[in-house]
């Protein structure tokens, strides 16, 4: 008759398995990033944020671990085959917005098509002068837009799709640090001029920084990162005539 | 019995939340499997997006019918972009390398997007107000 064993020594060897690292691998993910959530809520301070302490942590867990990376996608795919949907939710603001957006659709529109152009053209006069390569050069041209566009705008221009993410990560940790002192220093003071400056060079963090200013603020920086979003998905062919 | 009513309502708002998700889910597959198959330029997810967004403006979904799932999946971003972020480890040695010079251009390129587009719009906005004021200054004038 068979039984189930479960001593100790078959468990950390079902543990450090294949299935069982990707198990913990996703457990993990979870974990860190609901937990940086908590602690950012009680303890404001930027580095608690979970767009940097999450991906900090496990990054350094996976690499000190030596889980194999496939290993970690065996499971934490599914997490990023959330995007797609995400993407699809997105229109829910765009409707409940609809009255800010017919009230100002000039100011939108411009600060749409500059956040847009200004992305383009400043990663790409910028990788002319600081060496970089390939890969990477083009990953950037995208970096100011959310990442689910950002994903799937970025091959069209030659980008990794990885790499990307990473640039959209980064982009937006800076955007967050950098936005009070540059508004400042350069005089923007109107609600909607800071929610769509940080929402065209910060997409989903600058809209999180946003709502922490104001809650018009916030409502028009992610209708103005979900608006760049799609228009650069949609320009990504043409734009890559240009910028590539 | 408050705890008890507490956690039917709580299991009612987590069915409601996965179901609403088990919907998004379902429209994203289909988009995508329609866009592959008709070799669509808009990738699915931004089809879905104007799907969902037309099926909203014509009343043919109440908006709380996604409202659920909607906030949870925007509110979740983040998590669903930390696996390829994670996935950067192979190109360790890259950012060994060039780390600096990233660094250096991610954050003059976002002070640039960032000066450059609060500048536009400040300007743009305080134009805009301005002509939405006068405009309803003459719908008032009219009306008395």
């Amino acid at each position: 008759m068979s039984s189930v064993n479960l001593s100790p020594v078959v468990l950390t060897e079902w543990l450090f398995s294949q299935t069982g690292l990707a198990l913990i691998s996703l457990l993990l993910t979870l974990f860190c990033y609901f937990a940086a959530k908590r602690l950012y809520k009680r303890h404001r301070v930027w580095w608690l944020a979970p767009i940097v302490f999450a991906p900090v942590v496990i990054t350094l867990l996976v690499f000190n671990l030596d889980i194999p990376l496939p290993t970690y996608f065996e499971y934490t795919h599914w997490l990023m085959a959330m995007l797609a949907p995400a993407t699809i939710a997105f229109a829910l603001p765009i409707y409940r917005e609809r009255k800010l957006i017919r009230q100002y659709p000039l100011t939108i529109a411009f600060g749409v098509i500059a956040g847009l152009l200004l992305g383009m053209i400043s990663s790409w006069l910028l990788v002319k002068f600081v060496p970089l390569p390939v890969e990477l050069s083009k990953s950037l041209l995208v970096r100011s837009v959310s990442t689910p566009f950002a994903m799937e705008a970025t091959s069209a221009f030659g980008g990794v799709p990885e790499l990307t993410a990473m640039m959209v990560l980064i982009t937006g940790i800076i955007g967050m640090l950098v936005c009070e002192p540059l508004f400042k220093l350069m005089h923007i003071r109107t609600s909607l001029g800071k929610g769509v400056a940080l929402g065209a060079s910060a997409h989903g963090a600058g809209a999180a920084k946003a709502s922490e200013l104001g809650q018009q603020e916030g409502v028009i920086a992610s209708l103005t990162m979900i608006f760049i979003g799609i228009a650069m998905v949609l320009g990504a062919p043409f734009f890559a005539l240009i910028f590539s | 019995m408050p705890y008890l009513q507490a956690a039917i309502r709580r299991c009612r708002h987590g069915a409601l939340l996965l179901t609403q998700i088990a919907l998004f889910c379902l429209l994203s597959f289909a988009c995508h499997w329609f866009a592959t198959w008709a070799h669509s330029p808009v990738p699915g997810s931004v089809l879905g997006l104007g799907i969902l967004l037309i099926l909203l403006a014509t009343k043919l979904i109440p908006e709380n019918a996604v409202q659920l799932g909607a906030a949870w999946l925007i509110g979740e971003l983040l998590l669903f972009f930390i696996p390829p972020v994670i996935s950067v480890i192979k190109y360790e040695g890259l950012f060994e390398q060039y780390g600096v010079n990233i660094l250096f251009t991610l954050v003059m390129g976002s002070v640039c997007v960032m000066v450059g587009t609060g500048f536009v719009v400040d300007r743009v906005f305080r134009f805009e107000r301005q002509l939405n004021i006068k405009k309803h200054a003459r719908r008032h004038a009219k009306a008395a």
